[in-house]
């Protein structure tokens, strides 16, 4: 199914947590509503699944008004952070009571349940109580209990938070083949990028309430659409210079002057933000952007990360492992075109 | 030298092992004595024939006390009495409780006031909410026959006439049991997580639905607190007796154990110790089974 959200704001009084938000999900797809704490996903996914009203602005399943619906009857599938499943039911009790509230017999609703159980590895545990379940299989019970009414969309609050490093991991791609054979429209809130990047088709990206970029991971990664969104992404951050365009290079703050194409275009004395991926900067491979000195190197198997000082600044940069630099060495800098960003220093937005 | 570190060492050692006593002593020093002491000698007490509590004198040891008490029509009355009393009150005050402690648990506007007003009385004593009592349960100018013609009820001559005296005696032991109950009700509704409420909204549970499937089954273990606090007391009924009738009814026809207890013990004369120590026992153990009969349910249910 696919949801439009348009133009939709929550004003919290003193707070705006969600403003003017525009976006629409595609049938099938798995989404995921990435942002730092506070930026509003969460009270943007309680708007989708109607357990929060909306201050202004639509939301449409398909072609559905559900603005004003409830959420019993919008047909949303939702999982909680910390999972919510009733303590004094069994996993089975637990899944099927979507159905048992909807007075499906009990011959029926548990047969449905078991299919569910089955269908997100869960069957060997029908007659426990949540309570001794592990973090992941309490999981995998929320979710069956969430698809037992064939939901239209699946919603998942940080689905994977109260999960240990490994676990997560086997819960993301679960959630990811879960939502394979389903095929049902599937929007998940994260405030982990890793998480995003991995299992999504596209990623919603926001902060402050504001959307930033809609865009597929990748996409997400190599075309950010503004400062915030590359700052976001990626491991280890994003190298990021301030500096004024003159005479077609961009001088950072500190008098190194970097050589660029993209900042031919750019009017002269704009003041910007060069952003750089560690992965996009070359020493001394013969391309040469400007001129730094490496500062510092740790070996990290590999390769080698080396922090490159260009005018104030200190940037991380892989060189190949085999490589080696003296402290203090004079070296070349080169830029690769993917990965290296001008955006305005004022605005953020995106400039080449 | 050596024998005398060793000779310290085991001093200390001593010392430490006797030390926790020292702490434990003047609890322990309390409940033997205002509390083991007083029960042993009741046990004892209740088998010592012609007991005079004076002279300390007794004839011998057996079970005549018992025989009297069981087969004294009073305590035949009382006992009934006390048995009627608890299966009244006892279903009436934990619906009623749950009822009224759930409708406080909502979010509603003074919420904060009708929780005062339904504390009121448990900071406030008995004695004197009883004589309040006496006064809406006054015959001509009474509030609770005036609220009863509404329903077109005649007036209930609820204290002086024998028949009513019951029904009296257990809308206000419904009443004082309902504060101290409802506490407890709404501290353990408090401690439910409302995502479980979300979760069930989501899933399309009214309220109804969500009350009993939900509040109920995470509230059964304050309501079984509840339900075994409130039997033991319930079983001792006796306060309530004095406001509303200054004694067992207005016409001996409300003895319950604990005042037939009261009445070997204090009123009759000579004073009857060891009838007092029987009555006590057998209510004691009468309490005791129920409690027993209760944690019983409570452990089925909850496997």
């Amino acid at each position: 199914m696919k949801i439009t959200i348009d133009h939709l704001t929550k004003d919290f009084g003193s707070t705006i947590a969600v403003n003017d938000f525009s976006a629409v999900i595609e049938s099938g797809e798995l989404i995921a509503l990435l942002g730092p704490s506070g930026c509003g996903k969460s009270t943007m996914l309680n708007m989708i699944s109607g357990i929060l009203p909306s201050s202004t602005g639509k939301i449409y399943f398909d072609e559905d008004d559900v603005t004003d619906v409830a959420p019993e009857k919008r047909g949303v599938g939702l999982v909680f952070q910390n999972y919510a499943l009733y303590p004094h039911m069994t996993v089975l009790e637990n899944i099927a009571f979507p159905l048992e509230i909807k007075k499906v017999k009990k011959e029926e609703r548990e047969a449905k349940a078991k299919e569910m159980a089955k269908l997100v590895h869960v069957d060997m545990l029908l007659d426990r109580k949540p309570k001794q379940l592990s973090g992941g299989q309490q999981q995998r019970v929320a979710i069956a209990r969430a698809l037992i009414k064939n939901p239209r969309v699946l919603l998942l609050d940080e689905p994977l938070s109260n999960l240990d490093a490994r676990l997560r991991i086997e819960m993301r791609e679960e959630i990811r083949r879960i939502q394979q054979e389903t095929q049902v429209t599937t929007i998940f809130v994260t405030h982990d990028q890793e998480e995003a990047m991995s299992i999504s088709d596209h990623i919603v990206l926001m902060k402050d309430g504001f959307l930033q970029q809609v865009a597929r991971p990748q996409e997400l990664y190599d075309e950010p659409a503004n400062c915030f969104v590359a700052d976001f992404l990626g491991n280890p951050p994003i190298n990021k210079t301030y500096g004024v365009v003159q005479n077609g290079a961009i001088v950072l703050d500190g008098g190194c002057v970097v050589e660029l194409d993209a900042a031919k275009n750019l009017k002269e004395g704009h003041k910007v933000i060069l952003s750089m991926r560690a992965e996009s900067i070359v020493v001394d491979e013969g391309m040469k952007n400007a001129e730094g000195t490496v500062v510092e190197t740790y070996v990290m198997g590999k390769e080698v990360l080396a922090y490159v000082s260009l005018g104030d600044y200190k940037v991380r940069a892989y060189i190949p492992a085999e490589k080696s630099f003296g402290k203090e060495q004079k070296v070349t800098v080169g830029l690769k075109k993917r990965g290296v960003f001008v955006f305005d220093a004022e605005t953020g937005e995106r400039l080449a | 030298m050596s024998t005398k570190t060793a000779g310290k060492k085991k001093s200390v050692s001593f010392f430490r092992k006797i030390e926790p006593y020292f702490y434990l002593a003047p609890f322990a020093i309390g409940v033997l004595l205002f509390t083991l002491y007083p029960i042993v000698n009741v046990v004892l007490m209740s088998f010592k024939e012609n007991y005079n509590f004076i002279n300390q004198s007794y004839s011998g040891w057996g079970l005549g006390n018992y025989l009297y008490v069981l087969n004294d029509a009073y305590f035949i009355q009382a006992y009934k009495n006390t048995f009627m009393y608890v299966f009244v009150v006892i279903p009436i005050s934990t619906c009623l409780s749950v009822l009224i402690a759930t409708l406080l648990n909502q979010k509603i506007k003074f919420s904060g006031m009708f929780q005062t007003a339904y504390f009121l009385p448990m900071v406030t004593s008995t004695v004197a909410i009883g004589f309040a009592w006496r006064f809406m349960f006054s015959h001509r100018t009474g509030v609770i026959n005036y609220l009863l013609s509404f329903l077109g009820v005649e007036a209930i001559n609820w204290l002086q006439i024998p028949k009513y005296n019951f029904p009296a005696l257990c809308i206000y032991g419904i009443w004082a049991i309902l504060p101290f109950t409802i506490i407890l009700l709404l501290s353990g509704l408090q401690n439910i997580d409302p995502m479980y409420y979300t979760a069930a909204k989501v899933d399309g549970a009214g309220p109804i639905k969500s009350f009993f499937r939900i509040t109920l089954p995470l509230l059964a273990p304050t309501i079984f607190l509840v339900l075994i606090v409130n039997t033991i007391s319930t079983f001792k009924v006796y306060n309530e007796l004095f406001p509303l009738f200054q004694g067992p009814g207005i016409a001996s026809n409300l003895f319950t154990v604990v005042y037939y207890i009261y009445y070997q013990f204090r009123i009759k004369t000579p004073m009857k110790y060891g009838y007092a120590a029987a009555a006590a026992v057998i209510l004691f153990l009468t309490i005791f089974v129920f409690t027993m009969i209760q944690r019983f349910i409570e452990k089925k249910t909850k496997d």
